[in-house]
Order: structure tokens, then C-alpha cells, then sequence
């Protein structure tokens, strides 16, 4: 506003003209960040309501002993449960509602003797399915499509993109029929006409199939960005290297795997962040067996834990506390994330000033 | 509607735009901003269209300062280089869009659409889509958008920098021929001179934010009153030397290691009053290849224009000349040549300064 | 053939080199193929030693984390299988290959010095897997003496003298009945052979005679040679040679394209099958008394069944999913494509902080906050009227999370492809006299149709599949959503039949597939526009 003010005295308008002219100005300010606040407002409320507010919630509820046995989703009487009075009704409280518990959850986790073997659990899941799958064999399906006809190429993504559009249930099943016993597996029926031994590949070699399962649909992710990236690789460079005399394996080794850095790092990093986070195949698949917690990984821990109604007993505190690791961890790759990303590059001033 | 520019400063951020620009646009006037690219020029042109706010400083239309106005009631056309049409409307649908937006009545949308088209020639393409027109064709729609609401400003973003050189004569033509026909208020900004010096009444030469000057097209050609003004307008550039000037027998040389030449007494007295080293500057086509000629120099280079050729005449190794001679002379590179300086128009500017020494 | 080499085809050499080729002695090809051959091995078995390095350590490595951590792994070992598997056969084709120029010049002596190639590196192959005792002379658990299965058990036909059965008192002709007391036929016992590790003890119970006694036979390590195993490797091998010199370069990736298809390509076979089939073995439908055959429409009959009590009919639910599909894209379009205007064109306090928290939320895995999401819609269930709308298991309270879900993704696809367009358009509406919200809808929005179209398709395809959250946040209803009521349907009480999932599954499926189809190009467009800035 000051230097709306300069404007008014260095061009001479003095008196109620000068008056006028400040206060449409602020006025004109005004309006022009409301309107820009309306166009925020509906994606902003969502974010808050379903983003923040779970966040912080997050971290409140991993340090009570919410249950099913003391269930509530009364928070502000949750936090002076220490009361037996309900201040509000001035009536003596009958049932015991959840309270604070401090850390007792984390201590309980750390303690856990299951949670060192969840958590290599979750690391090798991780780094087999990215490695060989989300991001290796992405790799491979890309550069293969976009070196053969055109039209096939697309033909092999839109098979590829299956796995992701299956009802997980039905994806899940059809796995299970690859590597059922005899007479019904696939698998199995190709052992019997090759005259092999049946074999249990469930009991087996669980992590090959949450790995080959995951992976599967893992693929198209960075298959989508990976061809996208080296479809957009400028025609002339390719030409060059062409009349360079260089072979196809030197092209790409040269040319386009130097070009993929930016996609490659982002497959990466937005991929171990999903699969970090993502159960839902290993417990349609798995359910975190054969063995005892064979399979199973972090978050789906603190989804068995906390929502799993298949267990009577919901512990929301218990398993909040295995959610925050997650959402630690999340947190921390996704400001890494934003930095590997030039965020500064991305916030050019915009070239408008009116409303 | 007259235009006042007062002051005018835009800052983005610690960056300076434009600074402490000013200037008095009469009505009915066409006035063009003159200056290199990334100079301001547009910065300031969209200010008066009220797309940026002004740091500091006052833009008035008529009495009303327009700062605080919103672009839709400044009632301005404007035309951008890129056209800027809306390229999921027909060309009915771009032009009718202003008219759409104040609410005229359907029939009346009509009516002043098919004037204006017919008026640029373009009335049989209403019903196409922008990307089925050629550039010139897209340059008379983006014109008739600007003029169909009837706007008291018209404004120009280098609107035939996208146009190949044929077409842009054609529409140079036109547009200077439509704004004196319709006597509309008229900023033009373009990097192009000969442009400026073709279309405008006057000429507001911008550099680095700054304006440097603001006069006609022809003072600015002969009484350019800074060293940038000088050799900024005019094509092919002014030559510049270094010289002494010096007084004998009632008549004033110029003198450097490589020249001596007579100017006329008038200048030479003004030059001289300012006394030891000034920047001499002329033309290419005051400079004749000629026997009789007092300057030695050798061709360096040679650019055939067509009409004539451009040589780059070195005289010393400090000092070279662009000269215009005649292609029929058949000069070529490393020809020796004899130089003969016409120093009627010649100009003088402060080394310091750079302001010029005839013309405040 | 080298003389019009399409594009996309390897640079194969000029017919320059073949005839330089040409005057090469075969002697010399034959020995640079073998060459090439055993080096394609040798780097192939590289990978294979890192694995097997990479196994302790898979092995050993939770010890770090704790006593309790410990991992039974195959998958690097199966890797690392399937590479010393593939490896001799790699390099067979590699040995071909390398007569790929002298074969457009003379074909019968390129086949020719292949097939010697190829030869002579089984061979080579053959002694080193002799040597290191891997793949046909690899040693497995066996208990050294041949068995054939008769209906009175298994018939001990010979022992090998001096072998752990012979040593623990097995004769021929004891016929084997059970282990333990767990009666077993031959091929249960093979299988509990080959699972069980050398040194582990076996009890067999045997009949010899009219007398039933039990053997504890330890499990031995023997080597089995097979003469028709190698017999057949060496036909495999000179296959491949000659099959790689004639082999045209354009449809390798083709090949390989299928190749790694492959478990997709028989698990939607199977799909397929299972959904027009009484009952499914392996990839054969059968019908109820076992037999080939047994094709049946019965499991499509959801299609044109009435809603019975708990059971709603399939055109609710897909009407229920399409509703929910097409509402979920359309608020994401609206929401994201609002906030991406505001974000890209307009300036206000705090629009980094709102870009850099978008862009945090595009990283941050969402699924972590279910049991979180879960309290906020309870309680948005307190809030009276609101609540009925939004709350914890309704409608409307589902599509909100879900749509929260998708923001990120879309808010910054949004603002990058409104970053894409000149700003000359908006400037020049602006002037002709439109406001903010009008340029946005009439002159902006119809600018980035294709991204509009790109993270519409996106949007509808995760409505249209969504399961987690309506299963999550929805109490036993089979009206959410079809992913849901598949969920359901395998969760039921009754007997569940499979193949009519597997028909409930193709049906849900089939209109994204076709829809993906159509819009493949555009939704390449939504990457390029998301991870606009990283390239």
C-alpha cells in the first residue's frame, strides 16, 4: 500500500482525487485475491479435509489405546478422558473411552518381535518389485513398443495396462488359478504334461508371486511415462545418431537411456513411495501368509491393525502407530521428491496482474 | 482520447521493467514504441491495456487516471503478435466476442461483425476456425477483433513480426491507412525502424527501460539528440569515430589517425565550443567511392543488397566505415578504394555523455 | 535384404561387409562365434554369482534387524535360476547370429558354420556343467532306487547297491504304502523327496510280504544322467543356431514383447475360458464328471438375474459404478482444473506455499491416512443434515475421498497444462472484456481440452475401479461399486463360483479396456503434462 501511495504523491494527485484512487486500489487487490482464493477454495477444503486434518489426526490417534472395546470418535472427549465427568451433561461417565497414552504404542511396536521381520519384509518387497518390474522391465516393454510399428506398440501398452484395470479380485484369482495344485492350476497342468513333479508354488515361493503379482501392474506405470519421455525425444537427434551409422543398441545407450534421467528418477521415487504404501494385492493375495507374517509388509500391518474387520478386534491406536512411520517416511521422500524437481523453476511469476 | 503517461515505473520483483517513463499522446495520434527487444516497450504497452499494475507512476486517458481501471472498461483494441485468436471459435465467433461480452443484441452482433470483416477484407471467412487461415488472413481477423467494439485505443504488440516481408508492406500499408481513416488513438510497439519510421506521427525510442526519446520520424533521422538514437535508427547503422576537431582559417576539420575532413561551420563551431575528443557520426549513404576522394581505406567486406552494396571499408585498424556504393562499381573485398565524405548531415555527440552536441 | 532396411530394423551391415565376410574362412567365423558364444555365457553366469552372492545376504541380513527377522526367500534364487537356465541358450542363438551377414550372401555355408558353432559350444557347456555339477548333472535329493506304482502301493523295482535305501534295508519288491502313517501314492512321494533337503530322514512304511515295517531312510544327494536329456539339448542347441541365423531382426522385440507376456497372456486365457466353462483344469474347461468339455453360458446368466434379498442386480451396480465413475470425473476435472487455473495464471499471497504443498501431495502415498480419513468421516457423520450426505458410509462421503485422492495428480497436471498455454489469449479476452471466471470457461478451458480428456479418462478408470476406499468406508453393501460386489461375491457364505467371478470380473473390465484403447494417445498426454518441468 505504501507504494500505492508513492504513486499517488509522485504523480501530483493530491486531495480527494488521491484518496479515491487509494482506496479503489485496495479494493481492486482485494477482489482480485478473492477471486483467486474462489477459484482455490473447493480442491482447498478436500485437501484439508482429507489430506491435513488425517495427517494431524494421525499422529493424535497413534498415541492413544483406541479400540474396538472403548470406541469413540468423540476427540474432544478423548482428550480429557482422564475425567470421569462428562463436563458437558454433568453425568458420571459409564463406559471407559479411549485416552492418551503417550508412546506406549511405539514402545509396544518397537517391541513387537514380528516388526523387525515386517520391516525387511517391506524393504525386500520394495526393492524386488522396482528393481525388476516398475522400473526394469518398464524399461524393456517401452523401448520395445516404441521400436516396432507404431500401431503394435500400442497394442502391447493397452495389453499391458490390464493388470491395472482388473478388478483386483478377479487379477488376484487368476493368479491363484497359475499357481494352483493340481488339477486346476496352470502351472501345475504344464508340470503334469511336461512330466514334473507337482509343485506348491503358494507354499513354496510366496514372494515370487506377491513380487510377479504387484510387478505386473506395477509396469505400466512407468511404461506410460518411459514411452511418453521417448516419444518426445526431438526426431533430428535420433536421425543424427542414424547417420551417425550407430546400431540400435548403441541409440539407445547413447541417446535415449541419457534423455530418461528426469522420468527415470520421478518412476522411482513416486513408485518406491507407492509401493511403500500400497496392500491391497498382498492381501487379497497373501493376507501376509502362508508362514507367519511371510509376506507381510508395513502398511498393511497398520491396515490389519486398525481396519481389518476380519479380526474382531480393531486396535486404531495400535496400528495408527504403524501408519505414522508411513506417513514419516512419505512425508520425507516427497520433499526430497519436490527438490529433485526444480520446485523453483516451477513457480515463474504469472504475466496477469488484473483481477 | 488522449493519452498521459506520467512517471511510469513498473518493477517485477528487484527487476526494473520500465522506469520513470513520460509521455503525452495526442488525440487521434499514432505513436510507436521503438526499442530493442526485452527494452520495456511491451511492458509499458500492457500497462495502458491494464494487464500489468504500475509500480509508480499515473496513466491517464483523457482527464480520468485509468490506473485502477480494469481492462475491459478502458475500452482499448488491442492485436498481439501472436494473434492471440481463440482457436475453438469461428472467425465470426473471434471477432463477435467483445461485442458477445457487452451484451449487444444478436442482430446488431451481426451487422458490426459483417462491417468489419468486409472492411478487412475477410468477410467470406467468418465461418472458418483460425487454424484454416493463413497469417495474414489471421492478422485481419486479430485487427477486426480489436476494431469491432469501437475502442478508443488501439494498441499493437509487434503485430507483423509473424509475417513474411511481402505481406507485412501490404498490411504496413493498411493498418496506417485504417488509422487515419478511423482517427483512433494508437500505440504500436515494434523492434523493427523502418516500420516505426514508415507508420508513426511519432516515434518513442525505449531502451532499457528508459525513454530516450520521443519526436518525429524525421527529427529522430537528423537531429538524433543521444548516441543510441543515432545509431539505433536508420539502416544500415550510422558510423562512429572518434575525432578532434580542429579550427584553421575560419574553417573546422574533423580529425582522427585515419580521416581528415572539413564539416560545415556551424557544426564544427558546436563541436568544437565542447572542445577535445567527440564521437563523429555519419550515414553510410553520405559516404561516396570516389577518385577524387580524400580517405584512404581498403573493402573489408562486401554484402550486395540488390540496389546497392554495403562495404565495410577499414581505414585503420581502430576505424572502419559501412559505405553504400553503387554495385555497378564492381568493388571487391580487399580493393583498395578512395573515400569521399559528405559531412553536410554530419553528427556530433559527447564521448561521455553520449548526448549530442548540435541538437538539445 | 541389407539393402532397404526399414527404420526401426538393426543396423545389419552393408553388403560390403557381407562379402568381406565372404572371404573369411569358416574355420575363423566358426571360432569368433564360439567366442562371442562363451563370452555371452560367462558375463550371463556373472549375474548369476551376484545372486547367488545376493541370497546369504537375503538370507543373513534380517539377523541385523532383530532375532525375530527372518526371510524365506526364492525370488533371487529363482532369478537367478531362470538366468542360468537361459544362459546356454542365449548364447546358442548368439552363435547364429553371428553368421546373420555371411547368410545373405551363402546361406547353406552360414547354416552350416552356425551349426558347428553351436556345437561345439554345448559341448564346451555341457563339460563345464559336468564340472560345477549344475543343470542336468545338477544333484538332487533322492533315496537311489526306482519305484512304480502299482494299485496294492508303491512297487520298489530296483536299488542301487550301496545307496541309502539299500543301506537302510529296502529290497526290490517291498512295496511302499505310506510315510509314516500318511498313506501316499508315487508322485506324493517324489514330491516329498525332492521338497525334503539331503541328510533329512524319510520313514516309509513298507509291506514286504504279509509284514509291515517302517524304514527311516536318509535322503541322498545323486546325480542322475539322462542320456535323452542331452540328446535333446543338443537338438535344442543347433535349433537355436540355425533358427538365429535365418531369424529376421525386425521381430525380435516382438518376440521378446510375447515372451514377457506370457504369464498375462494365459492368465486372461484362463479368464476367458474359465468365464464359458462348467469348471476350469489348468487352462482345459471340464465338465462336472471331469471330462474335457462342460462349456457353459450359465456363468453369465448375472447378466439377466433378478435382485434377490442381499443380492442386487448387476445393472444397479454398474449403474451405481457408472454414477459414481462419471460424478468422481467430473468434480475432479472442475475441482483440479480450477485450482491448476488460480495456481498457474493468478498471483496472490501464499502461491508457492499452495504450489509446494501440491506438489508434496502429488509425492505423498494417500493410503497411509485410511484410518485417519476414517474418524473425519465419522465425524462429518455428527454434523446434522451434511452428514447424512458425507459421512462415514454414504455415497456421497466415498466419491469426496476419492476425489481428494485424485487431486494432487490433478491439480498439477491441471496447472501444467495451463502453464502450456501463450498468454496472449487470456490477455486479449481480458481486453475484449471478459472476466476472470469467463476466460477460464470459455476461452482457457477450451484450450486444454486434451488434458481435460486425459485426467477425465484417468479419473473415470479409478472411479470405475475403485475398491479400497467404498470397501473401506462402506459397511457390507454390494451396491458400491462392481469392484466391491466382486469383493463380495467371494466373500459369500454360499459356495462361491469362481467362474462366475471371473465372468463378473471380464464384464467390468471390458468397457475401460475398450475405453484405454480409444484413448491411449491422450492419456500419454496426462504423463507428459504431469511430469512437465522433470525433462
Amino acid at each position: 500500500m505504501a507504494n500505492q501511495r508513492s504513486v499517488v504523491q509522485d504523480a501530483g494527485l493530491a486531495g480527494e482525487q488521491g484518496t479515491a484512487v487509494l482506496a479503489r486500489s485496495r479494493r481492486r487487490t482485494l477482489r482480485a485475491q478473492l477471486t483467486a482464493y474462489g477459484f482455490l477454495a473447493p480442491a482447498g477444503i478436500l485437501v484439508i479435509l482429507f489430506f491435513f486434518i488425517p495427517m494431524l489426526l494421525i499422529l493424535f490417534l497413534s498415541i492413544t489405546n483406541l479400540s474396538t472395546t472403548n470406541f469413540t470418535t468423540d476427540i474432544v472427549r478423548m482428550l480429557r478422558s482422564d475425567l470421569d465427568i462428562d463436563l458437558v451433561s454433568f453425568r458420571f461417565v459409564t463406559d471407559q473411552p479411549a485416552y492418551i497414552v503417550g508412546f506406549d504404542n511405539f514402545e509396544r511396536m518397537f517391541r513387537d518381535e514380528f516388526a523387525p521381520k515386517i520391516l525387511f519384509n517391506t524393504l525386500f518387497y520394495v526393492f524386488c518389485t522396482l528393481a525388476f518390474f516398475n522400473v526394469g522391465l518398464a524399461l524393456v516393454i517401452s523401448l520395445l513398443t516404441t521400436h516396432i510399428d507404431r500401431r503394435a506398440g500400442f497394442f502391447f501398452r493397452a495389453l499391458w495396462i490390464l493388470p491395472r484395470i482388473t478388478s483386483p479380485a478377479v487379477y488376484v484369482l487368476m493368479w491363484r488359478r497359475i499357481i494352483a495344485a493340481a488339477p486346476f492350476g496352470i502351472l501345475n497342468q504344464f508340470n503334469e504334461l511336461a512330466g514334473r513333479s507337482e509343485v506348491n508354488y503358494y507354499q513354496d515361493h510366496p514372494w515370487v508371486f506377491v513380487i510377479l503379482v504387484n510387478g505386473f501392474i506395477g509396469a505400466s506405470f512407468g511404461m506410460i511415462i518411459f514411452t511418453s519421455a521417448i516419444e518426445s525425444i526431438p526426431k533430428d537427434l535420433l536421425n543424427a545418431s542414424l547417420v551417425d551409422g550407430s546400431s540400435v543398441f548403441q541409440r539407445i545407450r547413447y541417446v535415449i537411456l541419457p534423455l530418461l534421467r528426469w522420468p527415470l528418477l520421478f518412476v522411482v521415487t513416486y513408485q518406491t513411495l507407492s509401493l511403500l504404501t500400497s496392500f491391497e494385492y498382498i492381501l487379497l493375495l497373501t493376507g501376509g501368509g502362508p508362514g507367519l507374517y511371510q509376506t507381510e509388509v508395513w502398511s498393511l500391518t497398520a491396515y490389519n491393525r486398525a481396519l481389518n474387520t476380519y479380526f474382531a478386534n480393531a486396535q486404531w491406536g495400535y496400528g495408527s502407530a504403524f501408519a505414522v512411520v508411513l506417513v514419516i517416511i512419505g512425508v520425507v521422500m516427497a520433499i526430497v521428491y519436490m527438490r529433485a524437481f526444480r520446485f523453483n523453476e516451477l513457480v515463474a511469476e504469472p504475466k496477469i496482474e488484473v483481477l | 482520447m488522449r493519452i498521459a503517461l506520467e512517471h511510469l515505473t513498473k518493477k517485477f520483483g528487484h527487476v526494473v521493467g520500465v522506469e520513470d517513463v513520460s509521455l503525452d499522446i495526442r488525440d487521434g495520434e499514432f505513436v510507436a514504441f521503438l526499442g530493442p527487444s526485452g527494452c520495456g516497450k511491451t511492458t509499458t504497452l500492457l500497462m495502458v491495456a491494464g494487464i500489468y499494475r504500475p509500480t509508480a507512476g499515473i496513466i491517464r486517458f483523457g482527464d480520468r487516471v485509468m490506473n485502477q481501471v480494469a481492462p475491459k472498461d478502458r475500452n482499448i483494441g488491442m492485436v498481439f503478435q501472436s494473434y492471440a485468436l481463440y482457436p475453438h471459435m469461428t472467425v465470426f465467433g473471434n471477432i463477435a466476442y467483445p461485442l458477445k461480452l457487452k451484451k449487444v443484441p444478436k442482430q446488431e452482433q451481426i451487422a458490426r461483425v459483417q462491417a468489419v470483416a468486409d472492411k478487412m477484407g475477410i468477410g467470406d471467412l467468418l465461418d472458418r476456425r483460425p487454424g484454416q487461415l493463413s497469417g495474414g488472413q489471421q492478422q485481419r481477423v486479430a485487427l477486426g477483433r480489436a476494431l469491432v467494439k469501437q475502442p478508443d485505443v488501439l494498441l499493437f504488440d509487434e503485430p507483423l513480426s509473424n509475417l513474411d516481408a511481402r505481406l507485412r508492406l501490404v498490411m504496413r500499408a493498411e493498418i496506417k491507412h485504417l488509422q487515419k481513416e478511423l482517427g483512433i488513438t494508437s500505440i504500436y510497439v515494434t523492434h523493427d525502424q523502418v516500420e516505426a519510421m514508415t507508420m508513426a506521427d511519432r516515434i518513442a525510442v525505449i531502451q532499457n527501460g528508459r525513454l530516450q526519446a520521443f519526436d518525429t520520424p524525421d527529427d529522430l533521422y537528423d537531429r538524433p539528440k543521444t548516441l543510441f538514437i543515432a545509431g539505433f535508427v536508420g539502416n544500415p547503422p550510422m558510423n562512429f569515430v572518434d575525432v578532434e576537431i580542429e579550427q584553421a582559417n575560419g574553417a573546422y576539420y574533423a580529425v582522427s589517425p585515419a580521416l581528415r575532413v572539413e564539416v560545415p561551420p556551424d557544426r564544427g563551431a558546436a563541436a568544437a565550443a565542447h572542445g577535445g575528443r567527440v564521437v563523429m557520426g555519419i550515414r553510410p549513404e553520405d559516404i561516396t567511392i570516389d577518385p577524387t576522394g580524400a580517405v584512404r581505406g581498403r573493402v573489408f567486406v562486401v554484402e550486395p543488397l540488390g540496389r546497392d552494396d554495403l562495404l565495410d571499408v577499414e581505414l585503420d585498424a581502430h576505424t572502419r566505415l559501412h559505405v553504400l556504393a553503387d554495385p555497378k562499381l564492381k568493388v571487391g573485398a580487399g580493393d583498395p578504394v578512395l573515400l569521399k565524405l559528405d559531412t553536410q548531415k554530419v553528427q556530433f555527440f559527447d564521448a561521455a555523455t553520449e548526448r549530442s552536441l548540435l541538437w538539445q | 535384404m541389407a539393402t532397404a532396411t526399414p527404420q526401426h530394423e538393426p543396423y545389419m551391415g552393408s553388403p560390403a561387409d557381407d562379402l568381406a565376410f565372404e572371404r573369411i574362412s569358416t574355420g575363423e567365423l566358426v571360432f569368433q562365434a564360439v567366442y562371442s558364444a562363451l563370452v555371452t555365457v560367462m558375463l550371463l553366469e556373472i549375474g548369476v554369482i551376484v545372486f547367488r552372492v545376493l541370497e546369504p545376504l537375503v538370507h543373513h541380513a534380517p539377523a541385523l534387524f532383530g532375532s525375530g527377522a527372518t526371510i524365506d526367500e526364492t525370488f533371487t534364487r529363482t532369478i537367478g535360476n531362470a538366468l542360468m537356465t537361459l544362459a546356454p541358450f542365449l548364447a546358442y542363438a548368439v552363435a547364429g547370429h553371428k553368421m546373420k551377414p555371411l547368410a545373405s550372401v551363402n546361406r547353406a555355408r552360414a547354416l552350416g558354420a552356425a551349426l558347428a558353432a553351436a556345437a561345439i559350444v554345448f559341448v564346451l557347456v555341457t563339460m563345464g556343467q559336468y564340472v560345477f555339477r549344475i543343470g542336468p548333472f545338477a544333484e538332487r535329493p533322492s533315496l537311489e532306487m526306482t519305484l512304480r506304482q502299482t494299485d496294492a502301493g508303491i512297487l520298489v523295482e530296483e536299488v542301487v547297491s550301496g545307496g541309502t535305501a539299500d543301506r537302510a534295508g529296502i529290497r526290490p519288491g517291498d512295496r511302499i504304502t505310506a510315510i509314516r502313517r500318511v498313506e501316499v501314492t508315487l508322485a506324493e512321494l517324489n514330491t516329498a523327496v525332492r521338497q525334503s533337503k539331503v541328510g533329512d530322514v524319510i520313514r516309509l512304511r513298507v509291506e514286504r510280504g504279509d509284514e509291515e515295517e517302517q524304514f527311516p531312510v536318509e535322503v541322498a544327494a545323486t546325480m542322475e544322467i539322462r542320456p535323452a536329456a542331452l540328446v535333446a539339448g543338443l537338438v535344442i542347441a543347433l535349433l537355436f543356431a540355425a533358427v538365429a541365423v535365418f531369424w529376421p531382426g525386425g521381430w525380435t522385440p516382438y518376440a521378446l514383447l510375447i515372451a514377457i507376456m506370457l504369464p498375462l497372456a494365459v492368465g486372461y486365457l484362463w479368464l476367458i475360458i474359465a468365464t464359458f466353462s462348467f469348471r476350469t483344469e489348468g487352462l482345459l474347461p471340464v465338465n462336472a464328471q471331469g471330462e474335457v468339455g462342460g462349456l457353459t453360458l450359465r456363468n453369465w446368466e448375472f447378466l439377466w438375474r433378478e435382485a434377490t434379498g442381499s443380492n442386487p442386480s448387476i445393472w444397479r451396480v454398474t449403474l451405481n459404478t457408472l454414477v459414481i465413475a462419471t460424478a468422481m470425473m467430473a468434480i475432479v476435472l472442475l475441482v483440479s482444473s480450477m485450482a491448476g487455473y488460480a495456481l498457474s495464471r493468478m498471483n496472490f499471497p501464499g502461491r508457492r506455499t499452495f504450489l509446494s504443498l501440491t506438489l508434496i501431495l502429488h509425492g505423498f502415498p494417500a493410503v497411509t491416512l485410511l484410518i485417519a480419513i476414517f474418524f473425519v468421516l465419522r465425524n462429518i457423520g455428527n454434523i446434522p443434515v451434511l452428514g447424512d450426505y458425507f459421512g462415514f458410509n454414504t455415497r456421497g462421503g466415498i466419491a469426496l475421498v476419492m476425489v481428494a485422492f485424485e487431486l494432487p495428480l490433478g491439480v498439477w497436471l491441471m496447472k501444467g497444462f495451463f502453464d502450456g498455454i501463450p498468454w496472449d489469449i487470456e490477455r486479449s479476452a481480458l481486453i475484449d472484456g471478459a472476466s476472470r471466471w469467463r476466460t477460464f470457461y470459455e476461452i482457457l478451458l477450451p484450450q486444454i481440452r486434451p488434458g481435460l480428456l486425459a485426467l477425465g479418462i484417468f479419473a473415470f478408470i479409478s472411479g470405475w475401479g475403485a475398491y479400497l476406499i467404498p470397501q473401506t468406508y462402506s459397511i457390507g453393501t454390494k451396491t458400491a461399486t462392481l469392484a466391491v460386489y466382486i469383493n463380495q461375491l467371494t466373500s459369500d457364505t454360499a459356495p462361491v463360483n469362481w467362474n462366475e467371478i471371473a465372468a463378473v470380473g471380464l464384464f467390468q473390465m471390458l468397457p475401460v479396456f475398450l475405453l484405454f484403447i480409444f484413448a491411449q494417445e491422450y492419456l500419454l498426454n496426462i504423463y507428459a503434462g504431469g511430469t512437465k518441468g522433470s525433462s
